[in-house]
């Protein structure tokens, strides 16, 4: 389902933290967002999975205002993983898993074998099947990662939005959550801090003091001149052999 | 949910020994079989023969007493479950939270002062005061910086001391300058949570709303449940989160304030009962309601029960007793919460 961001802004009181931002993602595109700390990327994610409204402009879903639809509905559609989400209940990997059905539950459809099966689908995609009744406390990091991605996963959306899913998760993880993700016949929109991880997607993003500052292929919007203007380091392309593929080395300004 | 009702057995027989032994034991010690009886003759139309004294104690004094109590009990614990849930802090609970205080304000500005002039209840008196409390409490502990975690569930119990001290000096202050002797010391009594004067019209407000709360938290289940790793968590998990936060917390200061309109302001039911009952039944709240709700009923029908035995000839508060197994759970759930992170 396609999801559109039309002339979004969003202010804490008198900053303006996101600004008129526009934006399209298609069906079964993956789109990159990346940019510094602080540049509005968290912000137009929760903007874009309809729980923070923007000040001025409209999200759409499908051709409707995403204000318009039910809460429900939209949980039904769009599953979001939060950047830094935890919790003081001492609940079990498979509880938060299982919070995932919430939006296809209610007291006409109760629990059933269904969501048992979406539940334990979620956790073998990431990984964690074997560790479904430990205790979220006890969970490293990049644990904790994965039940969120799987908790979204078991939401069964068609749009997935995720706030920086590889930060804790070691280099393998990295790339089986990666992996899963472009594999997943859902449109997906996700925060990233590697840039190189950034040039898999289909489209790239660049959001820099509120504003996306360019759209478009990995290789045209990373170019070393962007790179050097939002990031300020300086980067080289080089091409690795086996494929050709395109990766970022970067040097710090001295 | 799926795993909850299962043990729903558990309810009726435990209510029914709670209630035997709340009319049973007091001052004057009456028989089980006695108080199984009177309950025969009252509610089955059986027509046993039974002293007609100790089927007045029995039925008018001590089994309204113990619903009243078991009600309380129940809805406070629930409101503690509510506010836990819902502000994400561990130490939330009615009492520390100055709502009950607020109510506390609310019944005695309607009883001593005459505002509203007859026209506005007890409990609804209590219900403005619960409300408002609430409302001042939750927009000082944000104005500070409030938010989840242990340095938050500080500046929400600091929030909660200021807005307690603020309401009880303004009942202080509704006393001094309306009320008797003799009605101030009354109040001062029933201000610390006193089950002596209530009967069976009592029991009328208390049954109502204590169903009204499991009610609503029951049908709330997967709401609180979805508020676990917080709103935004909630809110893209589907839940209306305004909504549910006013239509829950609405019914909680509701619950509260009916209850402190009866019994005066017990402290601590909320914050003992839903930690105690999470070590027994786990967090979720499938089972955490329930569990909560009837061991709620049993601890206040136990503590009613010890508040009449414990000093010979003399009532002790109510409160007191609550207070006194509360506030060691209270430094038990600091500790503990300092020692988990
Ligand atoms: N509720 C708020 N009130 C005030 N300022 C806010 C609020 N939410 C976010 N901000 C500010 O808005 C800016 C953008 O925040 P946001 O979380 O969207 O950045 P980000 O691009 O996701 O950064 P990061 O890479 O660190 O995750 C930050 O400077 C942040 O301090
Ligand atoms: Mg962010």
């Amino acid at each position: 389902m396609k999801l559109t961001a039309d002339g979004v802004s969003w202010q804490a009181g008198a900053t303006l933290i996101v600004q008129s931002v526009s934006l399209a993602v298609g069906a079964g595109e993956t789109f990159g967002l990346v940019g510094p700390n602080g540049s509005g990327k968290s912000t137009l994610l929760k903007m874009l999975a309809g729980i923070r409204a923007p000040s001025s402009g409209r999200i759409l879903l499908g051709d409707e205002p995403i204000g318009a639809i039910s809460r429900r509905r939209v949980a039904q559609t769009i599953a979001l993983v939060e950047q830094l989400a935890d919790t003081i209940d001492r609940i079990t990997v498979r509880d938060a898993v299982e919070l995932g059905r919430t939006p296809w539950l209610s007291a006409l459809s109760p629990w059933s074998v269904r969501d048992e099966e979406a539940v334990a689908d979620a956790l073998r995609a990431v990984g964690m099947e074997r560790l479904a009744t430990r205790s979220w406390h006890t969970l490293s990091g990049g644990e904790r990662q994965r039940v969120h991605i799987a908790r979204a996963l078991a939401q069964e959306p068609s749009i997935l939005i995720l706030d920086e899913p590889t930060n804790h998760l070691d280099i393998h993880h990295q790339l089986s959550i990666l992996a899963l993700i472009a594999r997943l016949p859902v449109t997906t929109i996700v925060a990233l801090h590697d840039l190189n991880q950034a040039m898999a997607c289909d489209r790239v993003g660049i959001m820099d003091g509120g504003r996306l500052v360019a759209v478009g292929p990995p290789r045209e919007v990373l170019s070393t001149e962007r790179i050097e203007t939002t990031f300020a380091v300086r980067a080289t392309i080089c091409v690795d052999p086996s494929d050709g593929a395109h990766l970022l080395r970067f040097h710090g300004t001295p | 949910m799926r795993r909850g009702w299962r043990w729903g057995w558990i309810a009726p027989p435990v209510l029914l020994i709670a209630f035997v032994a709340g009319a049973s034991i007091g001052e004057t010690p009456i028989p089980a079989h006695t108080v199984l009886t009177v309950l025969a003759n009252k509610l089955f139309g059986a027509a046993f023969a039974v002293d007609r004294i100790d089927a007045g104690i029995v039925w008018n004094y001590r089994l309204s007493r113990a619903v009243v109590a078991a009600c309380c009990g129940a809805g406070l614990a629930l409101a503690g479950v509510v506010l836990q849930a819902l502000l994400r802090n561990a130490l939330a609970d009615p009492y520390l939270l100055g709502i009950s205080a607020g109510a506390s304000t609310g019944a005695v500005a309607v009883a001593v002062a005459g505002v509203g002039g007859g026209m506005v209840s007890l409990s609804a008196g209590a219900f403005i005061g619960a409300a408002a409390a609430f409302v001042l409490v939750a927009a000082l502990a944000r104005a500070a910086g409030g938010g989840a975690g242990v340095q938050a569930a500080g500046v929400i119990v600091l929030a909660g001391i200021a807005g307690s001290q603020l309401f009880n000096a303004l009942t202080t202050f509704v006393i001094a300058k309306s009320a008797n002797a003799e009605q101030a010391r009354g109040i001062m009594f029933w201000l610390l949570g006193n089950l002596s004067g209530v009967r069976w019209p009592d029991a009328w407000l208390a049954v109502p709303a204590a169903l009204l709360a499991v009610a609503v938290c029951i049908y709330h289940i997967r709401t609180l449940d979805a508020f676990t790793f917080g709103a935004d968590s909630a809110a893209s998990l589907g839940i209306a989160v305004r909504r549910c936060q006013a239509l829950l917390i609405g019914v909680t200061a509701l619950v509260t304030a009916i209850m402190v309109s009866l019994v005066g302001s017990i402290g601590f039911v909320g914050l003992v009962i839903p930690h105690a009952m999470r070590f027994v039944v786990g967090v979720r709240h499938g089972l955490l309601v329930p569990a909560s709700a009837l061991a709620g009923a049993v601890f206040l029908i136990a503590s009613d029960i010890i508040s009449r035995i414990v000093i010979p000839g003399q009532v002790l508060p109510i409160g007191v007793i609550t207070a006194l197994v509360g506030a060691p759970v209270f430094a038990l759930i600091l500790v503990r919460g300092r020692a988990g992170r």
